[in-house]
């Protein structure tokens, strides 16, 4: 197992660095860059600017100074688009926030989740099913955009319990819709993939023994089935969890929480081309570091996975 | 001394003249379980009814989906809602556009790229994962990996190349979603292949010498059809939305075209204008539909689980 | 024994009474408004700025906060007339090409230095400076100072830029040609005074709280990115007695119908009106709700270097057959002003000319459109074929689709192309288009700002318009005494040569709470200060 840990480490990194070089070249050749405006530049201005900037310097040369400062000083380099920053204080001030409403999120969506499945499937279609079901799909087929401003309207303006938005540090009053609009997603597929995956399982021989020889069914749901039906949910919930720190755009804007998903679009759209780098790189080794918990997580439920 | 040679003969003919017995085939067997579930059946005929209104419901309406009702244009709250003699079925949209025939085009468009897009996904996620999960050892890793570098590369630049390079048609739409989707399909259909391949009847396949693509077609993907139709029942509403987010990025639909998630959109906007309609409309034919596809989906993985009886 | 007990009392009352910071639970100095307790005013911010240092700002909210936090030599007062900021008086000479200004002696940093007219000369070499690469370095290039194009194209170093400190409150600046209106480009906030030791010392990162040295009305206290930015009160400001607000707190919401649902909580006191629901508040709210004309033009651009725009009759076709009414009155529905023309008629001393097709009715307009296509070979059966971009916006969109159904009406079929910003800027700045959507806000309040861009060399010229006859006009306007003779023969030759189809002068919708007094709704500019405004009891 530590060998398979440390071979899946020491082949990350060549991966990041692909990773680094085809965004690179990609948000290269998207039209526009980050000085393209409305006002246009005198092109003696512009050319000082993009030599401020390193622009002026062929792309294979920019590529390796990058590399070389962000290997040796974990330096992301300057933000093209806020002129006053640093792409490291960007994601300073931003992933904490998306971190700490991400993982509520991830929370309450996945024991919500879970359970709303492993009960549908205990109750298999009967009506409590098809209800536990439907629950968990309401909240996630209202979009997000749909969602955030009901919310709103809901707590903020008519009954005037919670701010409408804004961060504050944290507090507690802050983290409460954020985390509900987000959630509320991702609740459905887990539910159901719980739910479909514990349904083959209790079909699964070896639950029939364990019923046969009469152990009470909550006995072996908790100590026999859950374990091998969680496989398939890790894989939905690695993939959950990241898609919630990236997929946080709608929720920043709406809310004004400062978190990072709003860069990760804005950035794209301003052309800031280092503010891109540093985001792909984190979401990347994120990605990364994921996969890699969800396999060793895999081969701790089912022993028979060797690698 | 012989037996009488008629009633043998009879017999004989009776047993042959008797149909013979039709195997029933494993995929039969599923669809009549399929159709047992009611939820399922009632999620088919509903998808049916939407596919059948988004072909006929043209023609019941006499506006188009681009005509602007000048009149409803200044007042919509008033001259804009619902009414059958306006002619405005389900109302106008803000500039006084006929929303009825809005939520037609809307579901015309929206239905095919869920469906375009995950058709597109399941198959190249499917064959990928499955043939990784097989194959294992630096093979899986390398195509994982693949998959690792592609998840992480911001999708907003891959969509926006792709407009520009290929101009902005709905088909590029398709292709880009479809593309960016196979990848989480991959993932778990590699993490099931992973557990399945360590059965004993895949042993026994390859104790019989049969040879790895063909274990991978007829044994491992029929058993992974399972997970992989329930999460294709979830791709689709999710294209659904992914399109929407591209819209509201204005890398979408073209206007005079509009989606679900472009409707949806713009009526999200206005709820506290006394327009309710412009929301409502739109969503409850997305509810609706979504709904179905996970009844339909959970249907499914019903009927093709051998064990469940 | 008794007086001097009397006395102490007295004294330590009195000092007890100027140790309150601000009015609160008094009433205002001159309209005896009772005031409220908490002078703090919330606002909406639609986008976090790129920068706030006043040299490299360039967008609109970056200057509301820059002119918070800086003070220029001059400022504007609530009708858009120009009042003394740190210069007290100033004066031109004969021929217009030479400005003294002769700045007041209590005016200080927020860190008590005097500002002086070497922070001016610092701040203005600053802006020139190609290793500042300031995006507004431009805007110092339309003041004519100097020497400021060669110092911009790297040919002279910044310390010839025709700025001088004559004596520590005293600044002169030499102009290359005469420029009546000079001085009422000081408000703007590339020309703000700017702390060289702070910048020094802290370099990219001097404009974080704490670091931050400004000398405005208020100082930067707190700025966390994206989500909000507050200003409080500067001690050190020599006007600090009639500042009424202690702090402002502009909160960043980029969705405006969210921000006007915390408008509704009071979380805000300031607000834009959605789009479209103007009427609608108006008849809900019709204290808050504002519009006000603003110094912004919005039209369409044709594309003169496309086989197709050349035509003089087809551009004149589109230009006629789009109805204007119904663009200001149904879709924007704010009180914008349908336009004939390309300057507002809000900008200072300009008289909006009478155009020929702006005097016609709409049926008119159709009716010579057709004809005029006819002309050309098209009609309803056999429409002219041609493509609109516009960049992704909400109002953008809806202008565009009911612009292409009018043009439907009378033979023109338009196909519809929408592109995020920069793919937008870049394919505009490119000429591939036909027709492309354009905005532009004027930088100073005087006609030029706008019918510069029609200048056949003008980086802005996005139509590739080439009339050597406009370009004199607007040259020679420069040096006039009264240019507005020479700005109604430009505006007469556009409607003439359809470079462009104006469709309508913007005008600024906010929602304001009524308790929010002082607010500058004449200022065509929307130049607003937050030590202008106040609150009063609610």
């Amino acid at each position: 197992m530590l060998n398979f840990i440390l071979r899946r480490l020491a082949i990350a990194i060549p991966t990041i660095l692909v990773i680094i070089l085809f965004s690179f070249l990609l948000m290269h050749s998207a039209p526009g860059g980050p000085f393209t405006a409305e006002r246009k530049l005198p092109p003696e201005v512009l050319a000082n600017i993009e030599k401020k900037y390193g622009l002026d310097k062929p792309l294979y040369q920019q590529i390796g100074v990058y590399v070389k400062n962000v290997v040796t000083d974990f330096d992301f380099g300057p933000s093209f688009k806020y002129k006053n920053l640093t792409v490291n204080e960007i994601i300073a001030s931003g992933f904490p926030v998306t971190i700490v409403y991400g993982l509520w999120a991830f929370l309450f969506a996945t024991l919500i989740g879970v359970s709303l499945g492993v009960f549908a499937a205990l109750k298999h279609n009967t009506w409590l099913d098809y209800l536990a079901t439907s629950t968990a799909i309401i909240g996630s087929v209202l979009p997000n955009f749909v969602m955030a401003p009901l919310l709103v309207l809901l707590f903020t303006v008519y009954l005037n319990w919670l701010p409408g938005g804004g961060w504050q540090g944290g507090q507690w009053q802050f983290i409460i819709m954020p985390v509900i609009a987000l959630a509320t997603s991702y609740l459905a597929s887990i539910a159901r993939i719980t739910r479909s995956s514990m349904l083959e399982v209790l079909n699964s021989n070896f639950i029939r023994t364990a019923k046969s020889k009469g152990l009470p069914t909550q006995y072996i749901i908790l100590h026999h089935a859950l374990k091998p039906a969680m496989l398939p949910v890790l894989t939905s919930l690695g993939l959950s969890f990241v898609g919630m720190v990236t997929g946080s755009v709608i929720i920043d804007q709406y809310f004004s929480t400062g978190g990072i998903g709003q860069h990760f679009v804005n950035a794209a759209l301003n052309r800031d081309y280092s503010v891109i780098m540093g985001v792909t790189i984190l979401v990347g080794t994120l990605t990364i570091v994921f996969n890699l918990l969800v396999e060793i997580l895999y081969a701790w439920i089912d022993p028979r996975i060797r690698y | 001394m012989y037996v009488d040679n008629k009633k043998v003969q009879d017999l004989a003919d009776n047993l042959s003249d008797s149909n013979e017995i039709e195997g029933r085939s494993l995929w039969q067997d599923a669809r009549h379980r399929f159709f047992k579930n009611k939820a399922a059946l009632v999620s088919l005929i509903t998808l049916s009814l939407i596919v059948l209104f988004a072909l006929v419901g043209p023609q019941f309406s006499p506006w188009d989906y681009e005509e602007i009702d000048w009149d409803a244009m200044g007042d919509i709250q008033t001259m804009g809602a619902p009414s059958f003699s306006s002619g405005h079925y389900f109302g106008t949209d803000d500039l006084g556009r006929d929303l009825y025939s809005r939520v037609i085009q809307g579901t015309q468009i929206s239905l095919m790229v869920g469906l375009i897009g995950s058709f597109i996904a399941v198959v190249v996620g499917t064959l990928y994962g499955a043939v990784a999960g097989y194959l294992g050892g630096r093979i899986d890793s390398a195509m994982m990996r693949t998959v690792d570098i592609l998840m992480a590369i911001p999708f907003m630049f891959v969509l926006i190349l792709l407009m520009v390079m290929f101009g902005r048609s709905i088909y590029m739409i398709f292709i880009g979603i479809g593309l960016l989707s196979w990848l989480e399909m991959s993932r778990i259909i590699r993490g099931q292949t992973l557990s399945l391949k360590n059965k004993e009847f895949i042993e026994a396949a390859i104790a019989t010498g049969v040879k790895p693509f063909t274990i991978v077609t007829r044994h491992i993907v029929p058993n992974v059809l399972g997970i992989v139709v329930v999460y294709a029942t979830l791709l689709v509403p999710g294209m659904i939305m992914t399109e929407s987010f591209i819209s509201f990025l204005g890398l979408g639909v073209q206007e005079p075209q509009t989606s679900w998630g472009a409707l949806i959109n713009e009526g999200a906007r206005t709820i506290q204008n006394g327009t309710l309609w412009q929301l409502l409309f739109p969503l409850f034919f997305f509810i609706t539909t979504l709904l179905s596809f996970f009844f339909i989906g959970d249907g499914l993985r019903d009927a093709l689980d051998p064990k469940d009886r | 024994m008794k007086t001097m007990l009397t006395t102490f009392l007295v004294l330590i009352l009195s000092s007890l009474l100027s140790l309150t910071p601000g009015y609160a639970s008094n009433s205002h100095p001159l309209t005896g408004e009772k005031l409220a307790e908490n002078q703090v005013f919330y606002y909406r911010i639609g986008a976090e700025s790129p920068s706030i240092d006043p040299q490299l700002v360039e967008d609109v909210e970056g200057s509301a906060i820059s002119r918070d936090l800086f003070e220029g030599l001059l400022t504007q007062n609530a009708d858009g007339t120009l009042a003394p900021g740190v210069a007290e008086r100033w004066e031109g000479n004969a021929k217009k090409d030479s400005y003294t200004f002769y700045l007041r002696k209590n005016a200080r940093w927020s860190n008590g230095d005097p500002v002086t007219s070497h922070d001016f000369v610092y701040a203005w070499r600053r802006a020139v400076d190609p290793v500042v690469s300031s995006p507004y370095a431009s805007f110092m290039e339309l003041t004519s100072i100097k020497n400021v194009s060669d110092i911009l194209k790297g040919k002279k170093p910044t310390s010839e830029l025709g700025i001088e400190a004559v004596d520590d409150y005293t600044l002169k600046v030499s102009l290359s040609g005469s420029l009546s209106y000079f001085p009422s480009m000081m408000v703007h906030t590339t020309t703000f005074p700017t702390h060289q030791k702070t910048i020094e010392k802290h370099g990219n990162s001097w404009t974080k709280p704490g670091n931050m040295v400004s000398n405005g009305a208020y100082k930067l206290t707190e700025h966390v990115l994206n989500e909000r930015l507050v200003r409080e009160r500067n001690p050190m400001y020599w006007n600090n007695d009639k500042t009424i607000i202690d702090k402002t707190v502009g909160l960043i919401i980029t969705d405006e119908n969210q921000a006007y649902n915390r408008y509704q909580a009071s979380e805000l006191y300031k607000t834009e009106v959605p789009t479209g629901q103007f009427k609608r508040l108006k008849k809900l709210l019709p204290v808050e709700t504002h519009s006000n004309p603003r110094l912004c033009s919005y039209y369409y651009i044709f594309n003169m270097e496309d086989e197709t725009l050349k035509n003089l009759n087809l551009r004149k076709a589109l230009t006629l057959a789009i109805n204007r009414n119904i663009v200001t009155d149904k879709i924007m529905g704010a009180g914008q002003i349908p336009a004939y023309s390309f300057t507002p008629g809000s900008t200072a001393n300009f008289i909006v000319p009478d155009t020929e097709y702006g005097k016609m009715t709409q049926k008119e307009r159709n009716k010579l459109a057709m004809s005029l296509l006819a002309k050309e070979g098209y009609s309803r059966s056999n429409p002219l074929e041609i493509t609109l971009l516009y960049n992704t916006s909400e109002g953008h969109k809806k202008v565009a689709i009911a612009v292409r159904q009018m043009w439907k009406q009378v033979g023109i079929k338009a196909t519809l192309e929408n592109q995020e910003w920069k793919t937008f800027l870049s394919t505009r700045d490119a000429g591939n288009f036909q027709i492309a959507r354009s905005g532009w806000c004027g930088d100073y309040n005087e006609a030029s700002t706008f019918l510069d861009l029609l200048r056949s060399d003008s980086d802005q010229n996005d139509s590739n318009y080439n009339n050597p006859v406009v370009d004199d006009l607007i040259v020679s306007a420069r040096t006039m005494d009264d240019p507005n003779p020479n700005y109604k023969k430009v505006e007469e030759l556009i409607a003439k040569d359809f470079p462009i189809s104006p469709i309508y002068h913007y005008t600024g919708v906010l929602m304001l709470k009524p308790y929010v007094k002082g607010w500058p709704h004449q200022n065509v500019e929307a130049n607003w200060y937050s030590k202008d405004l106040y609150i009063t009891a609610h």
